[in-house]
């Protein structure tokens, strides 16, 4: 267990969001949401919010988004192995004829409802990974989801997630850091912990009525200043997450308008630099479909809400990665209900301009004798060594941080290279004294007894 | 004058520091004493008792777990049906709080599994409800032994390594039950307890487990169709020997073993500073100071863990007569205010549009995914997104609540009923500005006065 410095809990005033403040990270001042374990006090952020676009030549460029699809993908049903000749036996009735697929060349092949992809593969702005695995491999979609967002070897409980250890590991004063991660819509485990987290959630509800906003001011500006000001600063971030075009109407789905608020905040050149999403629905145990069905329509819309990321990112999307992941994969064989289930590999999407793209990761065969416990698709790649060569090449994360810190016990897991177009140098920084590994240590209680004694 | 308007404000921090929010009229009725006022609840037969017959014992609810989802589901529809009926009953509702601050701590997810989603609410009637103002011990125990708990924090497979079973199969111990005990039901962290104490607690209720459905149909591991979903002790899976826990070498064996370290636990000194703390903050303050906490703690040690000697403890506080009203609703505090102060209520069939803002604020009862509860700061309600999200379905919940038979009284008007005089002007303006009915409801719902308690 790590030693946690809690000297800097006891003030009112947290002086990691005290410096972000001062330096002007303004769409982080807009969003901090108290989701995380800390408190933090709302009044820090008093001054009134414009969106800035201003450029300063010390951002960081680089975008990352995870995108964590839940139930477990069918990564079969996702990347057809065209070259695995036991494809069609093994899918029947969902397997797809070559002719319906979109081709990546002469092994693999994409779902037709993922025609977006296709073309960003087609402009090297896509990695296929079709085999990839957790280290946890029990098929539970609870302890699987946890070990994709805890990074750790096995199962711990109450465990901090991956990305928050990473903002925690980052030194103080990092431009990556400062700006903290996004989180929309849930507040998934990949972002809890002790660092500040900012959230912002598409909702189909019709926008407060100024008038009865202009109404209620003068109570809350006598009464309650600070959640005056908290208010202000959520109705400017939607207002710049939802700014003018698609994300303001109803007629597209509340998953869409989280891809392009999450883009749209992250695109402003002083905003958060890493967002975290997910995507509910992939448990398709009956009726999953092939050309046309729910597996498809699932896949349809994620394919949209990519290019909606694409669109909104404008210019920076050539500095982005989206990593689309899930917790497991599904049974090879198609099951009695037409349908799959719990599986273990499954295939990895990571799409976005600063891509190398390619297909990465080796296949390991579908034949009965090469399935995982005799049903699941083998995992060649670990997903820890995907995120550690994005985090490392794209973000400039150092190893050894993501070695002990935000993937501990992990140094044998080697980082996947070659997935972005220009690595950046990572020497340039020195980890944190530490973070911790679980939330007991900063529940409110272990503040009380350090102040006041057991 | 002065009087009465002192007497108000006290009413109005009895009704929502402590309760759920007024009932129209109200602050009028209990005034004159909202500190009696608050006490007498205590004293009522039966307050925390849900009495609705068609919901299952425990052997019922049990029956249904591993059955099929949608049985699971809908029993827990009509378990949350209940509840959500029960805290608009009583006037203030403080020991309904006192029920949903117990729930909480013993916090569970019906999304892990099946065993948990059929079994929830009874739990919660039969061991929370039933002790929420007698013995903390009889609760944790409650609470341990009961197939909710066993399966949310995963003994139902820990076994011990020179156990018969143990051994034979070689598997071995889960330490997360004993972990989250010690953490956070009872010592909490920092209380004093080490990995060792961990481990051998782990070790003394190793064999704690329940019938699965599958254990049940096959007749597997001492499981029939009789006790599925039951508690059961496994005694192959038991680790033979004493243990040793805090410093006290536990001997004995079988589930006694247990239960004698979860008696001491219930009154060790860190658990009533623990239960002490978290009681000042949640229902007070963000900073709790030892003179809020120890009394509280004082009444638990000296009462034998009586919750309703620290309760007591709680109303006789003079922080919570004078402290400014700082924390805020949480989202479901903020759905059952609302529902009390229009009078209405809630009908199995309207899960939309009750739950729309409780899912988009994540805050839907039971389904805190981890074990420590929905938090009590403060911060963590009142974030920008969140007060933007608040705003934005007040109207929602106006209208619906409103969508559910006439209700003629004017918005101002209701606003007296529920503030009396511990209204501020410039939130009783905001309301009577409204032209419309609903908007004029929903703006009630959103000044300060009733997001605050």
């Amino acid at each position: 267990m790590s030693s946690f410095d809690h000297s800097h809990e006891l003030p009112a005033l947290d002086p990691r969001v005290a410096g972000a403040a001062a330096e002007g990270c303004r769409e982080s001042r807009l969003l901090l949401s108290r989701r995380s374990m800390l408190g933090i006090t709302a009044s820090l952020f008093s001054s009134a919010f414009l969106p800035d676009f201003a450029k300063a030549d010390t951002d960081p460029q680089a975008r990352f988004f995870i995108v964590m699809l839940r139930g477990g993908m069918d990564g079969i049903g996702m990347v057809i192995p065209k070259l695995d000749p036991h494809y069609e036996e093994m899918r029947r009735e969902l397997a797809l004829p070559d002719s319906a697929t979109l081709s990546l060349g002469s092994d693999f092949a994409l779902h037709p409802a993922l025609s977006t992809v296709h073309a960003m593969f087609g402009a090297s702005d896509a990695v296929v990974i079709p085999a990839a695995g957790l280290p946890l491999r029990n098929r539970s979609h609870f302890e699987c989801q946890d070990n994709l967002e805890n990074g750790l070897p096995a199962n711990l409980p109450n465990a901090t997630g991956w990305l928050n250890r990473l903002f925690g590991a980052l030194p103080a004063g990092d431009p990556v850091r400062k700006r903290f991660g996004l989180e929309i819509g849930e507040a998934p485990m990949i972002l809890r912990g002790p660092e500040p987290v900012l959230g912002w959630s598409p909702t189909w509800y019709t926008k407060s009525n100024p008038d009865v906003l202009a109404r209620l001011e003068p109570a809350y500006k006598s009464l309650a200043p600070e959640l005056w000001d908290s208010l202000q600063r959520g109705l400017a971030a939607d207002a710049l997450a939802t700014a003018s075009g698609a994300g303001t109407s109803n007629e597209i789905s509340v998953l869409r308008k989280g891809f392009i608020g999450a883009a749209r905040l992250l695109r402003a050149s002083t905003g958060p630099r890493i967002a975290a999403l997910t995507v509910d629905g992939w448990d398709t145990h009956a009726d999953q479909g092939g050309a046309a069905g729910q597996f498809r329509d699932r896949l349809a819309e994620l394919d949209v809400a990519l290019n909606d990321i694409k669109a909104e990112l404008g210019p920076v999307w050539s500095k982005t990665v989206v990593c689309c992941v899930t917790e497991f994969g599904r049974t090879v064989r198609t099951n009695g209900d037409s349908g799959t289930d719990h599986g273990v590999g499954t295939a990895a999407l990571l799409v976005g301009g600063a891509l190398k793209g390619g297909i990465v990761g080796d296949w390991p065969g579908i034949a009965e004798n090469q399935l995982y416990e005799g049903t699941a698709l083998t995992p060649t790649v670990d997903l820890r060594a995907v995120f550690k060569g994005v985090l490392r090449d794209h973000i400039g994360v150092p190893l050894d941080i993501l070695n002990t810190k935000v993937f501990p016990e992990s140094a044998a897991v080697k980082p996947l290279g070659k997935l972005v177009d220009s690595p950046v140098t990572t020497t340039a920084r020195v980890a944190a004294s530490s973070s911790p590994l679980t939330n007991e240590e900063v529940a409110p209680i272990v503040r009380y007894r350090k102040r006041y004694g057991s | 004058m002065t009087l009465r308007r002192d007497q108000e404000r006290l009413a109005h921090l009895a009704m929502n520091r402590f309760g759920l929010g007024a009932k129209p009229g109200g602050i009028a009725r209990i005034r004159d004493n909202p500190k009696a006022a608050l006490k007498r609840e205590l004293e009522k037969t039966g307050i925390a008792d849900i009495t609705n017959s068609t919901l299952p014992s425990y052997v019922q609810a049990c029956q249904v777990v591993h059955t099929d989802f949608n049985a699971e589901h809908k029993l827990k529809e009509k378990e949350l049906t209940a509840r959500f009926n029960q805290h608009l009953k009583p006037e203030i509702g403080f020991v309904e709080r006192l029920v949903l601050f117990f729930s909480n701590h013993f916090s569970m997810s019906i999304l892990k599994d099946g065993a948990i989603r059929a079994t929830i609410g009874q739990l919660e009637r039969d061991v929370i409800r039933k002790n929420v103002l007698g013995s903390f011990n009889r609760m944790l125990l409650g609470v341990m032994k009961h197939p909710a708990m066993i399966r949310y924090l995963d003994n139902e497979d820990s076994i011990g390594p020179n156990s018969t079973s143990g051994i034979n199969w070689g598997v071995g111990l889960n330490h997360n039950l004993a972990r989250e005990i010690l953490e956070l039901h009872t010592l909490g962290v920092g209380g004093g307890y080490t990995e060792d104490d961990i481990d051998g607690l782990a070790k003394i209720i190793t064999g704690w487990s329940f019938v699965r459905g599958w254990e049940a149909a096959g007749k597997y591991n001492g499981g029939n169709e009789r006790n599925r979903g039951q508690f059961i002790y496994r005694k192959d899976w038991h680790e033979p020997g004493a243990q040793r826990v805090l410093g006290k070498l536990y001997g004995g064996s079988g589930v006694a073993q247990g239960e004698s370290v979860l008696s001491d636990l219930a009154r060790h000194p860190s658990t009533a500073q623990f239960i002490a703390f978290k009681l000042v903050h949640h229902f007070i303050t963000d900073d709790p100071t030892p003179a809020m906490v120890e009394p509280l703690a004082d009444a638990f040690k000296s009462s034998h863990g009586d919750l309703k000697a620290v309760a007591e403890a709680l109303i006789d506080l003079p922080e919570a007569w004078t402290l400014p009203m700082t924390k805020i609703r949480t989202p479901y505090e903020l759905q059952i205010a609302q529902f009390r102060a229009l009078g209405r209520i809630y009908e199995a069939d309207e899960r939309w549009p009750f739950y729309s803002s409780l899912n988009t604020l994540r805050n839907i009862p039971w389904e805190r995914v981890t074990p420590d509860g929905y938090p009590d700061e403060t911060q963590y309600w009142e974030g920008p997104d969140a007060m933007r999200i608040r705003m934005e379905t007040a109207p929602i919940n106006s209208y619906s609540l409103l969508f559910k038979g006439p209700f003629k009284t004017a918005p101002a008007v209701l606003a007296g009923q529920l503030f009396a005089s511990a209204i501020s002007k410039a939130s009783l303006q905001a309301i009577a500005n409204a032209t419309e009915q609903y908007v004029g409801i929903a703006t009630l719902f959103m000044i300060p006065e009733f997001q605050r308690r």
